[in-house]
């Protein structure tokens, strides 16, 4: 599996929360929060969670995302369905954008749970060729692992593939909510008030169909090991 | 002294992260490459891509105009177009390789366009 990498512009936020992270370190030093507890933590989990781990929360967390999402545009395209407002569901649409590019962010070849996934496959084959040489341990041993790390692959996959149709889903969402938002956006430029709501009565199909595909991927996705 | 300093150092705190928006302003570039199974290596800016899986990559990228690059001659980069990323929106293009060099068409299909245009949502 490949990742896309473009990480320039995360240059300015990571200085930014960097700063910030200065900041609580000193107001630790300070002693106004108990800073040893979290300090603690912060040392353990990097050893403890592995990408798999990692992939497969990040995972969970965000089939929450999906939940949340599913009954926004449900209540987005009940509004819009009523709405006599072109202007006012217009605005609607905008929102539904910020909600579907922030799931889309997610699932990009340059999100957080896409290199997860890459992470816990690259980790997978890895192990997997390191277990090929490995001659400490007797046979059936040695394939028993082969066979958790093979399963494990084989999930981690599957849950690579479910974020591809996600992705291709909220791509393909975003572009029909864009193109509409400009063509209804045109319309009442030209005072064409009636064939906008025409045009939002279609829209609100679409997203209806939108939502149906968010809650079955909801119930394809399954995060490895679990 | 202590807690006053601790509250005037809380409080930069929330405001240093409130400012910091890491969700705020980004868009995002869908590249297609035709035929998907022979891309060159393309340049987001001057961030390399790894290799374009299924010819398809959806990029979250910060709002702006970043340009869509390949290998130049000379080690040089050399620019196909420049993509304009707006707010919450897709922008589309699709890079074809079958010829020498590769040509950027902007949308999703490879219509004929000019080379070196700009591509909006």
């Amino acid at each position: 599996m490949s990742s896309v990498v473009a990480k320039g512009h995360d240059r300015g936020s990571f200085a930014c929360v960097s700063t910030a992270l200065l900041l609580f370190a000193f107001l630790c030093f300070l002693g106004a929060v108990p800073a040893a507890p979290l300090l603690a933590q912060g040392a353990a989990a990097p050893d403890a969670r592995t990408a798999d781990d990692e992939f497969s929360r990040q995972l969970n967390e965000l089939k929450k995302t999906f939940t949340d999402l599913s009954k926004r545009i449900d209540d987005s395209a009940q509004t819009m369905g009523r709405s006599q407002n072109a202007e006012a569901a217009r605005k609607e649409i905008e929102e539904l954008r910020a909600h579907v590019g922030a799931l889309l962010g997610a699932v990009a070849d340059n999100g957080t749970v896409w290199n997860l996934g890459a992470k816990a496959l690259r980790r997978a084959e890895d192990k997997l060729k390191a277990l090929d040489q490995e001659t400490r341990y007797k046979p059936e041993e040695k394939q028993f692992l082969i066979q958790r790390w093979r399963e494990l692959k084989v999930a981690t996959e599957g849950a690579i593939g479910e974020l591809e149709k996600a992705r291709k889903d909220f791509a393909e969402l975003l572009r029909t909510l864009q193109t509409n938002e400009d063509f209804i956006d045109e319309l009442l430029q030209v005072r064409e008030h009636e064939k906008a709501l025409e045009v939002i009565q279609r829209l609100t199909d679409g997203i209806r169909d939108a939502s149906d595909k968010l809650k079955k991927l909801l119930t394809t996705i399954k995060p490895p090991g679990v | 002294m202590w807690p006053f300093a601790a509250r005037l150092l809380g409080g930069m705190l929330v405001l240093g992260l409130a400012a910091c928006n890491p969700n705020g302003s980004v868009g995002y570039v869908e590249i297609k490459t035709v035929p998907a199974t022979s891309a060159p290596a393309l340049y987001l800016d001057t961030a390399k891509l790894e290799p374009v899986r299924n010819g398809t990559a959806v990029l979250r990228q910060k709002v702006g105009t970043s340009k869509l690059q390949v290998d130049g001659e000379g080690g040089q980069l050399a620019l196909l177009c420049n993509i304009v990323v707006q707010k919450n929106r897709i922008t589309s293009v699709t890079v074809s390789s079958s010829t020498r060099p590769p040509r950027c068409q902007c949308g999703r299909n490879s219509t004929e366009t000019p080379p070196n245009r700009t591509c909006v949502a």
